[in-house]
């Protein structure tokens, strides 16, 4: 039979598609989910393109080592032997006075040739045009950036101190390159000569300063370098593709977050596709038939279809693309001005491979073999409407399920999390069909109480209890996705929003010293903090575990040599706060006071494979203390609490040399209260929060905003999934409630008794698709996002009474009118 | 030359899963034969398998046992694309029910069946056709915006539109009323004299029957020709 016909057969049907429409929602769900792929895999791939790209500029170098202790004076001259440019500088927190005012800067000090990679760019006075230069501020000048001018209100030419140190600012800095690597640094800059730095008193014990060293050269030579040099194990190489880890770690949030609603996205659009085509192909076995009472064979009757199927996807597909390269701008929008200097490259045409893969396995995986199924449709039908073939497409299904997985995986690279999803689908379907089942069992009692209308609602339901849990299973899972976007949207993205609370401390003080206690407390009880908290902390060595001598080289793991190569932070006392959480043994009470015990952090568990029990010897300056593990924690680190990984109850560590640190929360009226600090007490070091926090709430609001738009996506899947499950039944019912008019039943009759059985199965459809979001959402919390979720009961009766509404007003929408038409009309048309 | 015949055709059925175990035998050795541009009426009441029986002449179904030949060709030896190239452009059918494509304007219809019959000027040869049973002017028109009357001629005019040598017909003005169910009649006699296709028709109307050359009779699952009065 020849193609040209097929081909042109095909294209007739499908001008003809506004009469099936059930194929309507095929091409509107294949369209959604190419849409949610490709806005996501476009944007993702942009986003992967640029990290990648980044060149060295976003570093200042090509390559980077930074601690917080003095570098090896030898790395300097392995790099000069091998030909490499290298400079070193500081960064370090301070206080900077201008006049009246006050700012707490990030100081960063450097040597001539500063910055070996990229420019920086300043300007003589505030806002005015800026100009490139390779110098660096001369010694006893310093440089400002935008912040730091306006809240110290600068001047050209102003005197600054820092320190010890008078500074004359004499220029505005408006560009750094190794300043937006990441996410806006946290405090503003001011940029000083080293030599000053030498006798500013600003580098004594205690300061915070970070030492960075930075390489430029060919790529060879640095790859020389790395591999001729032993880096103490504290310190790493770090590269521009790995700079600033933490931009990463909140992308990779809000990455996965767009992962899964792109998962739920094509799933249930292929729940949508398969049923929509089980539909078409129950509709196609008339027409096959006569087709082939026509002389057409079944494998030019499945070339016809398949062609219109795949000419309705190629549109759907290129719209989809279309609408999801639009998509992308939005998301590149929302997210790409959370990194400085990012340019995102112009989307590659490679990345829509991937969701025009996905249309294609959803057209040949979905929505294909109930076409084939039909295409076996024995030409007797034309006689004898029970003459069928039988065919099952469950397997076939379940393939493609694990295709369009293996896709998604591929495009998003996290199959393990692809996997998760569909599992969970699997369990919520299989869920949802066992609870709709005992459901609709249970109905059977109730169908002969009642008005007419209501017993024949309910009577349909129950007459045909495979239809019914079909169609309360799709309905289920449509609303499903309803409530899981609600769920996410309203409690988990709030969750991640609100982790930071209105008074969370955005102070933090440290470098307090012992003999300063009482008079700092009585500084902050006069201005009214009186539930100032401190910490003691101590640094200690791990030197024995168990009683047997340990050091960095008793481990493999790389990560585990860095970390006890550190000095432990450890801090004693009897109180533990909000965010640590005991996984294991029990918090102390006073019975612990001077009890060599130890609560450590899971982390410490991980790494050194400890339990409680174990001992853990360690040396503080010449004193070694032997502890035991009693409880292990969970910290939750960026709650901007002081916290420490190892915490002793009160009395062991006494007689250790400690400092002290407290967090408080200081309004914003109020910030003059850090200049009498400074004052006062010159050598505590004040750690202002306020900006890191404003910028992880903003990060999250736009994170957020980005998950919010995909989620909307899901909605629209979980709505055409709806409608795909009422329009299913919709042929059928018409000639039903047809049939049964011409019997006598009055259209009002019908009406409510149709009313009624969808109001019966968007009842069952919202209770079992509250129960099983739950279960997901609270997986979801807890295990992918690890953030705290509970019950919330107002879900279930909001999806319930919900889920009766929606499906309620769909049917209703889809069959009134059916109820209209004359029934003669409904019958012979069908 | 033969156009359809059969030997000792023998249809039995299940009657359904129903748990139903007994065989039901509707055709109890049927035999008939058929030459080129004969027309054949098939007489019987409701329920004695006419339409089983037209549907083992046409191809459609396969026999329990017994032989049937199709425009010379052994139905029994091709698999049901083998009777379904056999059938194209070669046999046409009228249904009681109609059965047009419902996407399918009626122009569309008729041209479908020509092009599954190879021919090469589809679309003018079925507007010619769609001329000839009267519906010039609707032309576009879908299915469900047409009469029963005019689905039906529609439908004659697809049977023809492929120049079939065999048409066959089951009770196509079953669902018809009088007159129009007549004026069908007189266009089906008229396009298959013009064609000289052999019509092989299954009715229980005796009238209808009578402008065949043979009228034969089916009961107890078995064929009985009636006496013809020579035409
Ligand atoms: N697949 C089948 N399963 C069960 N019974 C069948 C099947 N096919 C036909 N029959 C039965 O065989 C008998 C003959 O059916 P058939 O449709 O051929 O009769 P008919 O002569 O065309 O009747 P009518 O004039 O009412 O159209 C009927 O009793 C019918 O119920
Ligand atoms: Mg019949």
């Amino acid at each position: 039979m020849n193609k040209r016909l097929a081909l042109r057969y095909a294209g007739r049907r499908l001008r003809r598609i506004t009469s099936a429409g059930e194929l309507r929602v095929l091409a509107l769900a294949i369209f959604i989910a190419v849409t949610a792929a490709a806005a996501v895999g476009l944007f993702s791939d942009r986003m992967r393109g640029a990290l990648e790209a980044q060149s060295g500029e976003a570093l200042g170098a090509d390559l980077l080592v930074t601690g917080r202790e003095a570098l090896p004076a030898d790395l300097a001259d392995a790099a000069e032997q091998l030909g490499i440019q290298t400079l070193e500088h500081l960064n370090f927190p301070s206080l900077v006075l201008a006049g009246d005012n006050t700012a707490l800067a990030a100081i960063k000090a450097v040597s001539p040739g500063y910055p070996l990679r990229g420019e920086l760019r300043i300007a003589p006075e505030a806002f005015s045009p800026a100009a490139t230069t390779r110098d660096i501020p001369k010694p006893g000048e310093a440089w400002a950036d935008a912040r730091l001018w306006s809240e110290l209100g600068l001047q050209t030419g102003s005197q600054v101190q820092v320190g010890n140190l008078k500074l004359t600012v004499s220029a505005f800095l408006e560009y750094e390159p190794d300043r937006g690597v990441g996410f806006v640094d946290l405090a503003p800059r001011l940029l000083v000569n080293r030599q000053d730095i030498a006798d500013s008193g600003l580098l004594g014990p205690g300061s915070r300063v970070q030492y960075t060293r930075m390489f430029s050269a060919a790529a060879n030579s640095l790859a020389q370098l790395r591999k001729t040099t032993d880096l103490p194990p504290a310190l790493r190489w770090i590269t521009p593709s790995e700079a600033r880890p933490e931009v990463r770690q909140a992308l990779d949030r809000a990455g996965k977050f767009l992962d899964i609603a792109v998962l739920a996205v094509a799933l249930l659009a292929a729940v949508a596709v398969a049923l929509t085509a089980q539909q078409h192909g129950e509709r196609l076995r008339d027409e096959i038939a006569v087709m082939k009472c026509l002389g057409a064979s079944r494998a030019f009757v499945l070339q016809a279809h398949i062609l219109s199927l795949l000419l309705l996807g190629a549109i759907s597909t290129l719209l989809g693309l279309l609408a999801g390269y639009a998509g992308q701008a939005v998301l590149a929008n929302l997210l790409a001005g959370l990194i400085q200097n990012l340019d995102l490259p112009a989307p590659a045409l490679g990345a829509m491979i991937a969701p025009a893969g996905l249309a294609m396995i959803m057209l040949l995986g979905f929505a294909a073999p109930p076409l084939v199924t039909a295409s076996g449709t024995p030409p007797m039908r034309v006689f004898q409407r029970s003459a069928e073939n039988s065919g099952s497409t469950s397997v076939i299904w379940a393939t493609a399920s694990l295709a369009v997985l293996a896709i998604l995986g591929w495009q998003t690279r996290e199959l393990e999390l692809g996997a998760y999803v569909l599992a969970g689908s699997a369990a919520a379907l299989i869920l949802l069909a066992l609870i709709t089942w005992l459901l609709v069992r249970s109905l059977t009692g109730l169908r002969h109480r009642g008005g007419l209308s209501w017993r024949f609602g309910l009577g349909n339901i129950a007459r045909r209890r495979r239809r019914s849990i079909g169609q309360a299973v799709a309905l289920g899972l449509g609303l499903l996705a309803l409530l899981l976007v609600s769920v996410v949207r309203e409690d988990l993205l709030n969750a991640w929003q609100d982790r930071l609370p209105a008074d969370t401390p955005n102070v933090f003080l440290i470098n307090i010293q012992s003999e300063q206690l009482d008079p700092l407390k009585s500084f902050f009880a006069a201005r009214g903090y009186d539930q100032l908290r401190l910490w003691p902390m101590a640094r200690g060595r791990l030197v024995e575990l168990n009683g047997e001598a340990v050091t960095a080289d008793s481990f493999e793991d790389p990560d585990t040599q860095r970390w006890i190569n550190r000095d432990f932070n450890m801090s004693w006392s009897d109180y533990i706060g909000w965010d640590n959480k005991i996984t294991e043994g029990e918090w102390w009470g006073d019975e612990a006071d001077g009890q060599a015990w130890l609560s450590a952090e899971e982390y410490a568990r991980e790494r050194l494979g400890i339990g409680i029990g174990d001992r853990m010897t360690l040396q503080f300056g010449p004193e070694k203390i032997e502890f035991t593990v009693h409880n292990f924690r969970e910290v939750q680190w960026d709650s901007f609490q002081p916290n420490f990984f190892l915490l002793a109850p009160p009395g062991v560590i006494e007689n250790v040399p400690a400092q002290w640190l407290t967090s408080f929360y200081l309004p914003r009226d109020q910030r003059s209260l850090l200049r009498d600090l400074m004052t006062e007490f010159p050598n505590i070091t004040a750690l202002d929060l306020e900006a890191a926090m404003n910028q992880v709430r903003s990060i999250v609001d736009r994170l957020v905003q980005a998950v919010e738009f995909m989620l909307l996506f899901t909605l629209l899947a979980g709505l055409v999934v709806l409608l795909a499950a009422i329009e299913g039944t919709r042929g059928e019912r018409a000639r039903e409630t047809a049939l049964l008019r011409t019997l006598g039943a009055s259209s009002r009759t019908l009406q409510w008794g149709l009313l009624s059985e969808f109001a019966v199965l968007g009842l069952i459809a919202g209770l079992v698709a509250a129960a099983t979001a739950q279960g997901i959402a609270w997986l979801l919390a807890v295990q992918v996002f690890d953030i705290p979720y509970g019950l919330s009961p107002g879900l279930w009766l909001i999806s319930t009474l919900a889920g009766a509404g929606l499906v309620m007003l769909f049917g209703w929408l889809s069959l009134r009118g059916v109820l209209r038409t004359p029934p003669t009309r409904v019958l012979q048309g069908a | 030359m033969t156009a359809v015949e059969a030997k000792a055709l023998i249809k039995d059925v299940n009657p359904a899963q129903s748990g139903g175990t007994n065989l039901l035998h509707i055709l109890r050795g049927v035999n008939l034969k058929v030459n080129a541009g004969e027309t054949v009426a098939i007489l019987g009441g409701s329920g004695s398998g006419k339409t089983t029986l037209l549907s083992l002449l046409a191809g459609l179904d396969l026999p329990s046992q017994g032989e049937n030949w199709l425009d010379g060709q052994r139905l029994n030896d091709l698999d049901e694309d083998g009777r379904a190239a056999l059938r194209a452009g070669r046999v046409g059918f009228v249904f009681q029910s109609f059965q047009l494509l419902p996407g399918f304007s009626a122009l569309e219809n008729v041209m479908l069946a020509a092009e599954l019959a190879g021919e090469r000027n589809a679309e003018s040869s079925a507007r010619q056709i769609l001329a000839q049973v009267g519906l010039q002017d609707r032309l576009e028109h879908l299915p469900h915006q047409l009469s029963g009357g005019e689905q039906q001629r529609v439908a004659i005019a697809r049977a023809f539109a492929g120049k079939p040598r065999i048409l066959f017909a089951d009770e196509p003005t079953g669902n018809l009323d009088t007159v129009t169910g007549e004026r069908i009649i007189e266009l089906l006699f008229e396009l298959n004299r013009a064609q000289g296709t052999t019509l092989i028709l299954v009715t229980h109307d005796a009238a209808l029957a009578e402008r065949c050359r043979r009228v034969l009779h089916l009961r107890d699952g078995q064929l009985h020709e009636q006496e013809q009065q020579v035409a």
